[in-house]
C-alpha cells in the first residue's frame, strides 16, 4: 500500500474528480460544521439544476475539541465533499474506483456498505445511505440526499464525504492524527496544526464570551432577515451559518440548557427553510443557468 | 409446469432490512399467483445484501380458462309482445359478446331472467408475472425508503439489475427505469463482470463459481465454522451473541472471518466494556477462555474470502486499538469521580422535561423503596436499597455509558462494585433494566427486585400522570416493557404487594407535580399492569377465562391473583365443579336487578332452604379458614361440594315465591351466597361449554 501523505490524498481525489466533470471548489471561507453546509452543496443540491463538485472543507466540531492531547479527536478536520446531481447510476463503481485512484488495492482490502442514515436538524436536511467500511475502518459517508430546507429534492443529489485525517492514518497506519505526514518527508499534521487545536479548545471551552456570541447570534438571526426581505439569499444564507456556528461554540461552552436547546435548533432551521425558498426562486429567476452549463460539459 | 427465477440487484440493503423484505416478498408473489390459481409447487428464496432471489417452481403456463354467468334483464322485458327481443335483451347480448340466441333463461326467486356464460380464456402466465412481478416489488413495506438519480424509486436502495426468467424466457417489465432480462453479475468487486442465466440451477452454479454464497443460512453455517475453528486455535470460545452472528451473515456476500488481536493491557477493562466495544463499534466478537476470562482477541466477518496479505486484519486491529484507546480513557476519566459524587451532574441531566431530573428521580425511588420494603415486611434490607437507589442512576453521567448507552445499569454496577460497594448493592445497580426482553431474567436478589419495581412504577406513574400513554406502536417511553417489567418482577419475585398502594404512594412523592390526579392516574394504570398480566398468564398455558375469573376478585397483588388462577386451573375439570359453577351463573341471572335485602333466619320456612342455611354457615367458616392460609384449591373444593345443597333448593323451593317477605328473605340469603361463592375467584366469568350443559 503506498503511504499517501495528507496533501497527495487531496490531489488525488481532487483530479479525480475533476476528471468527472466535478467543478473543484475551494473551502466555504466560514467556519461550518461540515461540508454539506458550503452552499456549494446545500443550496446546489436543491431545484432541478445539474451539479457535480469536489472541495475541501475545514470542518469545525468545536465540542470534539480536546486540547491536542487525544490522537483522534479533533476540533476541526479536514473533509473531501463530492456533490453528483443528479446521482448517477454507476456511483458506487466510480467511488470504488476514487479509492483505486488513492492506491487502495480492492483485491486485498475488505470494503462493506453498512446502513447509516444522515440527518441535520439544524438544515431540515436527511438522506439515507451508508458508512463505508474499509477493513473495519470508516473512510467515508456515502448519502443520497432526499431533504434539503425542508424541501423534497428532485432531482436526487448523492454525497460522498471522505474522512481526510481518518485515511490519511489508516493509509499511513500512524497511531495519533498528529503523526501524519502532511507533506511526505515533510512536515506533519501536528507540526502544522496543533497549536491551532490547543488554542481552539481552550477558547471553545474556556474563554469564549457567552453574552457577546449571544448577542452575534441575535444579530446575524437578524440580519440573515433583512437580507431575504431584500431577496439576497447568499449573504442571508451566510448569516444562517454563522449563526449555527455560534451555536456550537455556544453549545461547548456549556451556555445551552437542554430546554433552550430545542427553540435555538429551531431557530437556525427557520432561518435555512427560508434561504431554502428562496434560492429555489432565485434560481428560477435566473431561469436556471446550470441546466445549460452542465449539458455541455457532458456533451465532452 | 415451469419455473420463475427473480433476482433483483441492487445497492447494499440494510443488514436488519433483509430477512422482513425477502419474506414479504415471497409471500406477496405466492399469494398474487394462488388468488390466480397458480400456485408454485416450491418457493425458494434467498438473498445478499446486494440481491434479492425468488425461484418459484411448478407453476402452470397459462391460467386456467374461466367460465362465468352473467345475468341480464328479466325474461318479461326482454321480448315484446310479437315475441321479438327487446333493445334490452340486445344490448345485454352485446355486452356479453354473444348472439342472443345463445341466452339461455335462469329462474330466480324474483322471477325468470336472461341470462349469458361468459368464457375468459386464461392468460399465459409469463404475462402475468410481467403484470404482478414489478408491482408486487414496487409495493414491497421497506421501513425506510429513498429516491435516487432523477427521482426513481422510492425503494429500499437504488435498483441496478433485474433477471426475470418464466421457463428461461425474459419476463418483459420494467421497475424504476431497470428493464428485466437475463443478466446478472457477480461480487460487485471481487468477482465482478456480468453473465446470462438460463434457469434458477444455472444461475446458483454461475454465481457459486464466482463465490457469491447465497444463502443467509449457508453463510452463518460457514461463519460459525470458521470463528468456532479460529476460537478453539487461539485456546478459547466465542463469546455468543447470535444478533450479532445474525447481522454479520446479512452484510457480506462471500463470508470470511477476520481473527485480530490487541494488547493484552486491555484486559484490565471490565468484560462488559470490552465485549461491548468489540460489538458496538467493529461487529466483532470477544473470545474466552475456559475459566470465562477473555482472550486479547476478536473475531469479525469481512466479505470477502480471504486476506491474502493480512490488511483486513492490520485494518480491524488498527481501529480496534483505537477504540479500546478511547473505552480506557473513558473508564479512567470515570473512575476519578466516585458514583457517590455525581449527584450534582445527575441534576443536569433531564428524565423528562415535565417530570424534572434524574436527580430528583432518585430522591423518589430512595422513598419509594422504603415503602415497599415496609410493605413487604422486610425493614431489614431498608438500607441497602437505600443506597441502590441513590445510586441506581448515576452511571448515567459516566462517559461510557454516555458512549455505549447499551453499558447503562451494567456499567454503574461495575463502578460500585470496584468501588467496594455490598454485594446486594452493586448487583441491584447492576440487574436494574432487567428484565429488558422476555428471554431475560429478573434481577437476582431482593434489593435488585425492590428497586426495579419502584423505578418501573416511578416512570409509569409520571408518563401517565403527564395525560400520556402509548398508542399503537408508539411507545416513546418504553411503558409496555416496563409495566411487563413490573409484572414479571412481581410474579417471579413473588412479591405479595398491593400494587396499587405501591403506585398511589408514587403518586404522592411526585407531590405537585403531575397533571392528573391521583384516582385518574390509578385508572389509567391498573388496566395497563392488567393487561400484562394477562398476556404473562395466557403464556404460562392459562386460559382467559381463568384469568377473568381471577382477576374479577384479586386486587394488585399479583402473585395472590396467580395462585387465584393456578387453583381454578387446577380445579375446574375435578368431577362436582361444573355444578357449582352453573349455579354461580343461576344465582347471578336471579339477582341480576335485585336491591339489597335483609336477611331473617326465622323467616325460612322450608325444609331445603333451612339446610341451605345450615350448610352454608358451614361453608363460610371452612373458606374463611382455607383462604386464611391462601389454600384456593381447598377453598374452590368447598365451594364445589356447595353444589348438592344447593340444586336440592332450586328444585324444592320457589325463590320468588308470591310473598313479599318469603321472596325478599330467599333472595338476601343468596346474596349472601354468592358473596361467599366468588370469594376465590368469580365464577360466573368460567366460560362453559354448551356440550357440557346438555348433560346436565
Amino acid at each position: 500500500m503506498e503511504r499517501l501523505s495528507l496533501q497527495s490524498l487531496i490531489h488525488r481525489l481532487s483530479e479525480f474528480w475533476a476528471a468527472e466533470g466535478c467543478v473543484i471548489q475551494q473551502p466555504y471561507d466560514l467556519e461550518v460544521g461540515a461540508g454539506t453546509m458550503h452552499p456549494d452543496t446545500f443550496l446546489r443540491v436543491l431545484g432541478p439544476e445539474p451539479w457535480r463538485v469536489g472541495y475541501v472543507q475545514p470542518s469545525r466540531r468545536p465540542a470534539d475539541a480536546r486540547y491536542g492531547e487525544n490522537p483522534f479527536r479533533l476540533g476541526k478536520h479536514y473533509q473531501f465533499q463530492v456533490i453528483l446531481k443528479p446521482s448517477p447510476d454507476d456511483i458506487q463503481p466510480l467511488y470504488v474506483r476514487s479509492l483505486e485512484a488513492m492506491g487502495i488495492d480492492l483485491s486485498l482490502h475488505d470494503l462493506r456498505f453498512e446502513e447509516d442514515n444522515w440527518e441535520a436538524p439544524t438544515l431540515g436536511a436527511w438522506g439515507l445511505g451508508w458508512q463505508v467500511m474499509l477493513d473495519g475502518m470508516e473512510i467515508t459517508q456515502f448519502t443520497y440526499f432526499q431533504q434539503a430546507g425542508g424541501l423534497d429534492l428532485d432531482p436526487i443529489s448523492a454525497e460522498l464525504t471522505y474522512g481526510l485525517e481518518r485515511l490519511a492514518m489508516f493509509l499511513g497506519r500512524t497511531r495519533s492524527v498528529y503523526d501524519v505526514e502532511w507533506v511526505s518527508d515533510g512536515p506533519s499534521y501536528g507540526a502544522v496544526r496543533h497549536q491551532d487545536e490547543v488554542e481552539f479548545s481552550k477558547y471553545y471551552f474556556e474563554v469564549a464570551d457567552v453574552e457577546f456570541l449571544r448577542a452575534q447570534f441575535d444579530g446575524n438571526e437578524a440580519e440573515s432577515r433583512r437580507c431575504l426581505e431584500s431577496g439576497l439569499v447568499l449573504p442571508a444564507y451566510e448569516c444562517a451559518l454563522k449563526c449555527s456556528q455560534l451555536f456550537n461554540v455556544l453549545d461547548a461552552r456549556g451556555a445551552i440548557s437542554v430546554t433552550d436547546r430545542v427553540a435555538v435548533i429551531k431557530r437556525i432551521r427557520r432561518l435555512a427553510v427560508d434561504c431554502a425558498a428562496e434560492y429555489v426562486a432565485s434560481r428560477e429567476r435566473l431561469g436556471y443557468p446550470l441546466l445549460e452549463a452542465f449539458a455541455e460539459s457532458a456533451d465532452d | 409446469m415451469t419455473e420463475f427465477l427473480l433476482e433483483v440487484r441492487c445497492e447494499e440493503i440494510p443488514a436488519r432490512m433483509l430477512q422482513p423484505g425477502m419474506r414479504e416478498l415471497g409471500t406477496r408473489m405466492f399469494e398474487e399467483l394462488m388468488a390466480r390459481h397458480l400456485a408454485p409447487r416450491t418457493v425458494k428464496s434467498a438473498f445478499t445484501p446486494r440481491r434479492l432471489v425468488l425461484i418459484l417452481e411448478g407453476l402452470a403456463d397459462r391460467e386456467a380458462d374461466r367460465e362465468e354467468r352473467v345475468v341480464g334483464p328479466p325474461v318479461s322485458a326482454a321480448f315484446d309482445a310479437a315475441g321479438e327481443p327487446t333493445r334490452a335483451a340486445e344490448g345485454f347480448a352485446r355486452r356479453c359478446g354473444v348472439e342472443i340466441g345463445e341466452l339461455e333463461t335462469v329462474r330466480t326467486e324474483k322471477g325468470e331472467y336472461l341470462a349469458a356464460t361468459q368464457r375468459t380464456e386464461g392468460r399465459a402466465t409469463i404475462e402475468l408475472l410481467a403484470e404482478l412481478t414489478p408491482r408486487v416489488l414496487a409495493g414491497l413495506g421497506w421501513p425506510k425508503m429513498m429516491r435516487w438519480g432523477a427521482g426513481q424509486g422510492p425503494w429500499v436502495r437504488p435498483v441496478h439489475g433485474i433477471v426475470a426468467l418464466f421457463g428461461g424466457k425474459v419476463v418483459e417489465f420494467e421497475l424504476f427505469g431497470v428493464a428485466a432480462g437475463n443478466r446478472t453479475s457477480g461480487h460487485a468487486w471481487l468477482s465482478a463482470g456480468e453473465f446470462e442465466v438460463e434457469n434458477g440451477a444455472d444461475y446458483g452454479r454461475k454465481l457459486a463459481r464466482r463465490r457469491v454464497v447465497l444463502r443467509y443460512e449457508n453463510r452463518l453455517q460457514r461463519i460459525r465454522e470458521q470463528m468456532d475453528k479460529l476460537a478453539s486455535a487461539a485456546g478459547g470460545r466465542v463469546v455468543e451473541d447470535e444478533a450479532l452472528l445474525d447481522k454479520l451473515a446479512c452484510i457480506c456476500e462471500i463470508p470470511g472471518v477476520v481473527e485480530g488481536g490487541f494488547d493484552s493491557d486491555y484486559l484490565k477493562l471490565p468484560r462488559e466494556v470490552l465485549v461491548t466495544s468489540l460489538r458496538d463499534h467493529q461487529s466483532a466478537f470477544g473470545v474466552e477462555a475456559e475459566g470465562g476470562g477473555l482472550l486479547p482477541v476478536f473475531l469479525t466477518v469481512m466479505d470477502r474470502p480471504d486476506d491474502p496479505e493480512g490488511r483486513v486484519r492490520a485494518g480491524n486491529e488498527w481501529v480496534v486499538a483505537a477504540r479500546l484507546d478511547d473505552a480506557r480513557f473513558f473508564y479512567r476519566e470515570d473512575r476519578k469521580v466516585p458514583l457517590g459524587e455525581r449527584a450534582e451532574e445527575l441534576r443536569q441531566l433531564t428524565f423528562h422535561a415535565r417530570l424534572g431530573s434524574y436527580a430528583e428521580k432518585s430522591q423518589r425511588l430512595v422513598q419509594l423503596g422504603a415503602v415497599l420494603c415496609d410493605s413487604l415486611g422486610r425493614a431489614e434490607l431498608k438500607e441497602e436499597v437505600a443506597a441502590a437507589a441513590g445510586l441506581l442512576k448515576m452511571d448515567l453521567t459516566t462517559e461510557m455509558v454516555k458512549e455505549f448507552t447499551s453499558l447503562q445499569g451494567v456499567m454503574g454496577g461495575v463502578y460500585a462494585r470496584e468501588e467496594g460497594a455490598d454485594d446486594s448493592i452493586w448487583q441491584a445497580i447492576y440487574d436494574q433494566y432487567l428484565p429488558a426482553s422476555t428471554e431475560d431474567p429478573i434481577p437476582q436478589g431482593p434489593v435488585g427486585q425492590i428497586v426495579g419495581l419502584a423505578d418501573r412504577i416511578d416512570t409509569l406513574v409520571g408518563i401517565f400522570g403527564l395525560g400520556l400513554k402509548p398508542t399503537g406502536s408508539k411507545d416513546p417511553f418504553g411503558l409496555r416493557r416496563a409495566a411487563q417489567g413490573v409484572v414479571r418482577i412481581a410474579l417471579e419475585g413473588n412479591l405479595a404487594i398491593d400494587l396499587d398502594l405501591i403506585a398511589a404512594k408514587s403518586v404522592q412523592l411526585y407531590a405537585d407535580g403531575l397533571e392528573l390526579r391521583g384516582k385518574e392516574i390509578l385508572e389509567v394504570w391498573r388496566p395497563f399492569l392488567f393487561d400484562r398480566v394477562r398476556y404473562l398468564l395466557g403464556l404460562e398455558g392459562y386460559a382467559y377465562d381463568e384469568i377473568e375469573a381471577a382477576v374479577a376478585v384479586g386486587g394488585t397483588n399479583l402473585p395472590d391473583v396467580k395462585a387465584r388462577v393456578a387453583a381454578i386451573h387446577s380445579v375446574r375439570d375435578e368431577k362436582g365443579f361444573l355444578p357449582i359453577v352453573l349455579s354461580a351463573k343461576r344465582i347471578a341471572n336471579i339477582l341480576k336487578e335485585g336491591s339489597e335485602e335483609s336477611f331473617r333466619e326465622e323467616a325460612l320456612v322450608e325444609s331445603a332452604e333451612r339446610d341451605l342455611h345450615q350448610a352454608f354457615q358451614e361453608l363460610r367458616k371452612n373458606t374463611e379458614r382455607a383462604e386464611a392460609k391462601g389454600d384456593f384449591v381447598a377453598c374452590l373444593r368447598h365451594i364445589a361440594g356447595f353444589a348438592d345443597v344447593l340444586d336440592r333448593f332450586f328444585v324444592e323451593v320457589l325463590v320468588m315465591d308470591e310473598n313479599t317477605e318469603l321472596r325478599n328473605n330467599r333472595l338476601a340469603l343468596l346474596q349472601s351466597i354468592q358473596r361467599v361463592l366468588s370469594r376465590t375467584a368469580e365464577l360466573t366469568r368460567l366460560v362453559v361449554d354448551k356440550g357440557e350443559y346438555r348433560d346436565e
